[in-house]
């Protein structure tokens, strides 16, 4: 996946205010035929190509809406026109979804540290974004919060950075853990509530070329009141849980099968029960010197 | 581009956009793409996308073996389309496998379009996306069909009551079925046109030259009628943009079944007895200038001979080459491709529908559609 610096340079119109938002975006944003610096940054090649407009006529005025163009297409049905961030957010995620089938993208946010990858599938009620966000403003480096993507050649995870999406209650979890966190502004009563992104570290956009090997999976659980615990899970259980939840399983076919068998093969995979995430965090930290040298242990006996 | 060898009448030059369409020649010749820069690849990938054909460029360049000379994220792209049109078609055709079971004796039953190029192992079927999935039995047996896939597990996809009564009493096909376990849609047809149009076609003609397919059970339309079928296709779909596509097939068609000098042979008078000498015409006219098909000369000549006069072909021939200009990667569709699609539409219904069933239909669609725009919640988005 290419990443592109997004533009951050727009004029003053409503879109410029979403690019300015996106600071850090691992997608490349063609969003003002008007300016030059913009085209520049595009290059000659994106991924996904994105013109987030405001509709001529009527809608202008009365309760104005955002429309995502893309390829000279409206594929998706206009938001308000105060919640540009959100629609870009989640059609360029429907976009990339339906077009990178030469990686497999699991369902997931992902995480590096010494090189190797801790990924945490995506369930109802997990967390795995608040988690996600969470390690990485404590030494971890963002991938994405989204799209566990896997290189089924190389079987390695490689970075699909853009900005978190923070859902209601995890927006003031994520202020409190870490009060300097770089986070947009909130988008009160969309479709999944109050939606507020936060931007990827420097780091994690300087190294988004860089892939990391698979590490661990981890499945959270957020229980209130729980006392943290990491307990192994069956490698068939944790087999459905990132094959079945991918986007694109059935596309790739047998490498799909490969790759995630050869996942859940090859990496600890535990439930993480929590409900301090302050204590989670430690407790991953802790367990992780041991996830590496047992990657390691494997890359040795695979001769490589 | 290559011109045909034949009579050229001053409006058979290419037109100007021609130019801008030389990259689809890259879909047989692979080995043009190499000369590509990635700026060009760029906007090739994204046209190619928009009108489905990314797929067909995928298979052909990667089946000639070029992808290791070309740059990182165009590989990446192929790759993946490629991966994605095979795994579409192997969808549809598991979804023929079964639906073909479940429908048991009910017959003849008969490919059509896509289906019917995967039917066949034709070329052009290598990484052609299929959206749906397009069968048609004969009228007398519909209604058996449509129990049988029922009974199965297909079910029509909900719609109003003025769609229902549309479909049922005007249309050439039953409401498009979807399948729980099949992510493909099914459109069970009776004919190839509506029955209420001014130059329906005859379906008990269409079935009496029926071939096989290499897929057990199902059979195919004889290889003029696949081609008169896509020019009808061409003619008289209502989707306003992206019909490219029709015409590409055409010309794939035409190059394919071409080699036998038998499927030229009585080719107009096949036209003239389905009613469908103009859209053939025409659509051969416009395979002709815009992408250089190889039709023999005398064979252009007589089809041109049934074809509209002077004056509707220069109208339509406008029309046709506004709508099938891709345009710019970036822009929607601008206006006057916009009016040209609503000129064929209106053309289009004219000849679908008598007068007094069209404008109630019209009107309803009209105040629908309204309906639908203002009761649209702004945050009705695609899934995250």
């Amino acid at each position: 996946m290419t990443s592109l610096e997004p533009a951050a340079r727009l004029g003053a119109s409503p879109e410029a205010r979403i690019a300015a938002a996106l600071r850090g975006a691992g997608l490349c944003f063609d969003a003002d035929r008007g300016q030059a610096d913009v085209e520049a940054q595009a290059g000659d090649w994106a991924d996904l190509h994105v013109d987030l407009m405001r509709p001529r006529g009527l809608r202008r005025w009365w309760r104005p809406q955002v429309r995502f163009q893309n390829d000279g297409r409206v594929p998706f049905e206009p938001f308000p026109a105060d919640a540009p961030l959100p629609l870009m957010e989640w059609s360029a995620n429907w976009m990339l979804g339906r077009r990178c089938n030469h990686v497999l993208l699991l369902h997931a946010g992902v995480v590096e540290r010494d090189g190797h990858a801790l990924v945490m599938p995506a369930m109802p009620g997990s967390g795995k974004s608040t988690l996600t966000a969470a390690l990485s403003l404590h030494g971890w480096r963002l991938l994405s919060d989204e799209f566990g993507v896997l290189d089924v050649e190389r079987l390695r995870f490689r970075p699909a950075l853009k900005p978190v999406a923070l859902k209601n209650a995890s927006i003031d979890v994520i202020r409190a853990l870490a009060p300097g966190a770089e986070l947009g502004p909130s988008f009160p009563k969309t479709r999944k509530g109050t939606v507020a992104h936060l931007a990827p570290s420097r780091e994690a956009v300087d190294r988004v070329h860089e892939p990391a090997r698979p590490g661990a999976v981890v499945l959270p659980r957020w229980v209130p009141g729980s006392v943290t615990r990491l307990e192994p899970v069956a490698a068939p259980v944790a087999f459905t849980t990132l094959a079945f939840n991918a986007f694109n399983y059935t596309v790739l076919g047998a490498a799909g099968f490969d790759a995630v068998t050869a996942l859940v093969q090859r990496c600890p995979v535990w439930q993480l029960e929590y409900s301090d995430i302050d204590d989670a965090l430690h407790a991953l930290a802790r367990r992780w010197p041991e996830v590496v040298a047992r990657a390691q242990a494997n890359v040795e006996g695979d001769g490589a | 581009m290559p011109l045909p060898n034949g009579p050229n009448a001053p409006n058979d030059r290419p037109p100007a956009g021609a130019a801008a369409l030389a990259w689809l020649a890259a879909l047989r010749e692979p080995q043009r793409a190499c000369a590509w820069s990635l700026a060009q690849w760029q906007r090739h990938v994204r046209l190619a996308r928009r009108l489905r054909l990314l797929g067909r460029l995928a298979e052909s360049v990667i089946g000639a073996g070029l992808l290791p000379q070309l740059p990182e994220p165009v590989r990446a792209h192929l790759v993946a389309e490629q991966r994605y049109a095979r795994a579409r078609t192997l969808a549809l055709t598991w979804a023929l496998d079964r639906a073909g079971a479940a429908l048991g004796p009910v017959g003849p039953r008969v490919l059509l379009k896509g289906a019917a190029y995967i039917g066949q192992g034709l070329a052009i079927a290598a990484g052609r996306l299929p959206s749906d999935v397009d069968l048609m039995v004969p009228a007398p047996v519909l209604q058996a069909a449509q129990a049988a896939l029922v009974a199965d597990g297909w079910a029509e996809t909900p719609m109003d009551a003025h769609d229902q009564r549309y479909y049922r009493e005007w249309s050439h096909e039953v409401p498009p079925m979807r399948h729980p376990a099949h992510p493909i849609e099914l459109d069970l047809h009776h004919n190839i046109l509506p029955p209420v149009s001014r130059n329906t076609v005859d379906a008990a003609r269409l079935l009496e030259r029926l071939q096989p397919s290499q897929m057990p059970g199902w059979q195919v339309l004889h290889p003029q009628d696949q081609l008169l079928h896509s020019a009808a296709h061409l003619f008289f779909e209502s989707e306003a943009r992206d019909r490219l596509r029709d015409l590409v097939d055409m010309d794939g068609l035409m190059r394919h079944f071409g080699a036998d000098p038998g499927f030229w042979a009585g080719l107009p008078q096949r036209a003239q007895a389905l009613g469908l000498a103009e859209p053939l015409a025409m659509a051969m006219a416009l395979a002709v200038r815009w992408l250089g098909t190889p039709v023999p000369a005398e064979v252009q000549q007589r089809v041109r001979a049934i074809g509209p006069g002077p004056l509707g072909r220069a109208w339509v021939s406008m029309l046709f080459s506004a709508l099938l200009d891709p345009g710019d990667p970036d822009r929607l569709p601008p206006l006057r491709q916009t009016l040209a699609a609503q000129a064929l539409l209106l053309r289009y219904h004219l000849w679908r529908m008598p007068l007094k069933l069209l404008l109630p239909h019209l009107w309803h669609k009209w105040r629908s559609e309204r309906a639908a725009e203002l009761e649209r919640p702004g945050d009705a988005g695609p899934a995250a």
